[in-house]
């Protein structure tokens, strides 16, 4: 049952994958203010969108975690944690690729920006306080409660970035982009490509739950692998 | 009631005694804002706004150092373990913890502010009756972070590097907010002004310090 | 009828991978003592810290008052009282200051006249106002087992207790363990070799590979049924 919602998962993906690269290189037309360079829109609105996502199931599997047990919370939790901070990281690359020609810097605080770059931030602190702590018993809890309280944090991030940036713009005008779609091809284009990516995420997400639950299974043979020898080995 | 009361007049007793935690966040302050004197040039680093980074900077700092010393000094002969046999809340153990970690963090700020009015240029008028519910809200938010997550980065090898690594990111809104608060107040422009930064600081103090009240119980506790 | 002080499960624990304890049955009533022996690292610590109430089990169970270990009630907890290597004193408090700390966070009546009670029963009354990190280690231990005692414990759990004391220590410590027991306490010690109490009926077992194994003068199977140790230990 996994495996083959996990091939249709990857067919669905691929073949959106291939349908919306068409549709962004070839078939949207060019966006009268931005030119071409707009185009990475169609990429950067589904990866923010997926990595904002990610950090919510990160923390409602914490949350399962803590309240029903099972590691199977955990390795979904963490699993997410992977993909999100990779899908966070190309949202900032998409990003910055497309401020460079609009603003001729590689980065600006902008809200947006500066938003990405703190998820990016919370991403990165709980994978390196997985990595510290992976031979605690206790590994699953700590992530747990850090996941549930970096997601409490997104949306005062949020609140307070885009309360700075508006009060103090950069000197560069805050770019609009993202609303303001006049072609009904462009909100096409926008609405596969979220979705193509959403699959992809979940196709990922999936593949790489599975290692991880394969994983606990294999520690779980070990223990009682261990067990058993134990008990025999003294009668 | 009593327990948290009992363990906070503790800590604060110990701390009288040795003080080690209150100087070295005081000296710390105090390095840090020597280091952006030096570093930022006069005609740049003067005036409320300035001033209110350096402080906020300051807090963020001695904040980590001191904040942490609060839960981790009951290693000492495992007190940690009797506070956890005894009939004391999880909870109540926290809001003592993070409770005692606000108090050295406020009086570490408060020469921390001594400091900045001296070394940025201000005076010593009304502006700091207006800075000091700021900081307070600040050093609430921030220990509650700090409480929490020393918990976590206390059983990891090389956790002093992981304290940091996960407030500061956590901690960005109410920098942000602080920062700006702090200069409306020094600066003697209307509190009104600064109305949403204070806002912003209030419900970061709330939800955390309540996250950190519900969950304490998951990362205290032994293997 | 109250539940037992102690009852265990076919409790196992496990760090990692390597298994510490296995299928451990322990049953120790009201007034009852019961002395666990081991050497070093057969897991007589990871028993007492899970009595404790501060380790979990990694299967099994283990019952203090009819309540699961790692989920205690404040009041149960109460009831409970370590003593062990780990003095749980604080250098920078003074004795008196200690004892009332304790005894306000076990919400003991009059804090202060309690601590003071205390200091005087191990002796160490001169030296209330004195900081505990000037303590001899003699002292620092009577201290901890005041600290202990303060509190009137159901259940007092004592690794190795007579581990370093002098032979005062060793007196004052025995004398309180008979006090506690006539009061209706139960003791769960751990030491390297079998005790003998005057006076006092001890049940002793041996950890052996994980295993805790009922010693006694009658020839038991190492695995006792929970049944007969139900019946078994109100005979001995």
């Amino acid at each position: 049952m996994d495996k083959r919602l996990g091939n249709f998962l990857g067919a669905a993906t691929l073949v959106l994958t291939a349908v919306s690269l068409w549709m962004v290189f070839a078939w949207v037309p060019t966006e009268a203010e931005q030119g071409i360079v707009q185009r990475i829109f169609y990429f950067h609105v589904p990866l923010a969108w997926v990595a904002f996502a990610s950090f919510a199931i990160v923390a409602v599997a914490g949350i399962f975690y803590l309240w029903l047990g099972g590691q199977i919370w955990d390795d979904l939790g963490y699993a997410a944690a992977e993909i999100g901070m990779l899908f966070c990281t190309l949202m900032m690359v998409t990003g910055s690729l497309w401020a460079k020609p609009i603003w001729g810097t590689w980065w600006t605080w902008d809200s947006r920006l500066t938003t990405s770059f703190v998820l990016w931030l919370l991403y990165g602190g709980y994978l390196i306080m997985r990595a510290m702590l992976e031979e605690s018993e206790q590994v699953a809890r700590f992530a747990a409660v850090v996941g549930i309280v970096a997601a409490l944090d997104v949306p005062v991030v949020i609140v307070s970035v885009r309360l700075w940036r508006t009060i103090h713009p950069a000197v560069l005008v805050t770019r609009q982009g993202g609303h303001g779609l006049e072609d009904p091809r462009m909100v096409v284009t926008l609405l596969v490509s979220i979705t193509a990516f959403t699959l992809m995420f979940a196709w990922l997400l999936m593949t790489r739950l599975a290692v991880l639950r394969a994983r606990t299974r294999s520690i779980e043979l070990a223990k009682a692998i261990a067990m058993a020898e134990f008990r025999a080995g003294r009668a | 009631m009593t327990a948290f009361v009992a363990v906070l007049s503790k800590d604060l007793r110990l701390e009288l005694r040795s003080g080690m935690s209150t100087i070295a966040m005081v000296a710390l302050a105090m390095l840090v804002l020597v280091v952006l004197v030096f570093a930022l040039n006069p005609g740049v680093a003067r005036g409320p706004e300035a001033a209110a980074g350096a402080l906020w900077i300051a807090l963020v700092f001695a904040g980590m150092l001191g904040a942490s010393r609060a839960l981790l000094a009951e290693n000492e002969n495992a007190c940690i373990r009797a506070l956890l046999m005894s009939p004391i809340d999880r909870a109540t153990l926290f809001a003592a913890k993070l409770a005692a970690a606000a108090i050295f963090m406020m009086v570490a700020l408060a020469a921390g502010v001594v400091l900045t009015v001296l070394f940025f240029n201000l005076n010593f008028s009304g502006a700091l009756v207006r800075l000091a519910p700021i900081l307070v809200l600040g050093v609430i938010g921030f220990a509650a972070l700090a409480t929490l997550l020393a918990a976590i980065s206390g059983r990891a090898r090389g956790g002093e590097l992981l304290l940091p690594l996960l407030i500061v990111p956590l901690f960005v809104p109410a920098l942000i907010a602080g920062v700006r608060a702090a200069g409306a107040a020094l600066s003697g422009a209307p509190m009104a002004t600064a109305r949403d930064w204070i806002g912003i600081l209030i419900a970061f103090d709330v939800l955390f310090v309540t996250a950190g009240y519900l969950l304490f119980e998951h990362v205290i506790g032994e293997e | 009828m109250l539940p037992p002080a102690v009852e265990t499960r076919a409790l196992g624990k496990s760090f990692g991978l390597v298994p510490v304890l296995l299928d451990v049955d322990l049953r120790v009533a009201s007034g009852r003592a019961a002395v666990i022996i081991g050497g070093n690292g057969a897991g007589k610590s990871t028993l007492l810290a899970i009595l404790a109430g501060v380790s979990a089990p990694s299967s099994g169970n283990a019952l203090i008052f009819g309540q699961e270990s790692h989920r205690l009630a404040a009041d149960t907890r109460r009831n409970i009282a370590m003593l062990s290597h780990h003095s749980f004193l604080y250098p920078n408090l003074t004795a008196l200051e200690n004892l009332e700390f304790y005894a306000s966070l076990y919400g003991v009546r009059n804090p202060h006249d309690a601590a003071y009670e205390w200091l005087t029963r191990v002796g160490l009354a001169n030296f209330a106002g004195e900081r505990v990190r000037r303590f001899s280690r003699g002292m620092e231990q009577r201290l901890a087992a005041a600290r202990a005692m303060i509190a009137a414990p159901m259940l007092l759990l004592l690794d190795e207790p007579f581990g370093a004391l002098d032979s005062a220590g060793v007196a004052i410590m025995t004398d309180l363990i008979r006090t506690e027991l006539a009061r209706g306490c139960a003791v769960v010690a751990s030491a390297h070799a079998p005790m003998k109490f005057d006076g006092v009926d001890l049940d002793q077992y041996e950890i052996r590979r994980g295993r805790l194994i009922p010693l006694s003068d009658h020839a038991e199977p190492p695995r006792a049924s929970r049944l007969r140790a139900l019946l078994g230990r109100q005979n001995q």
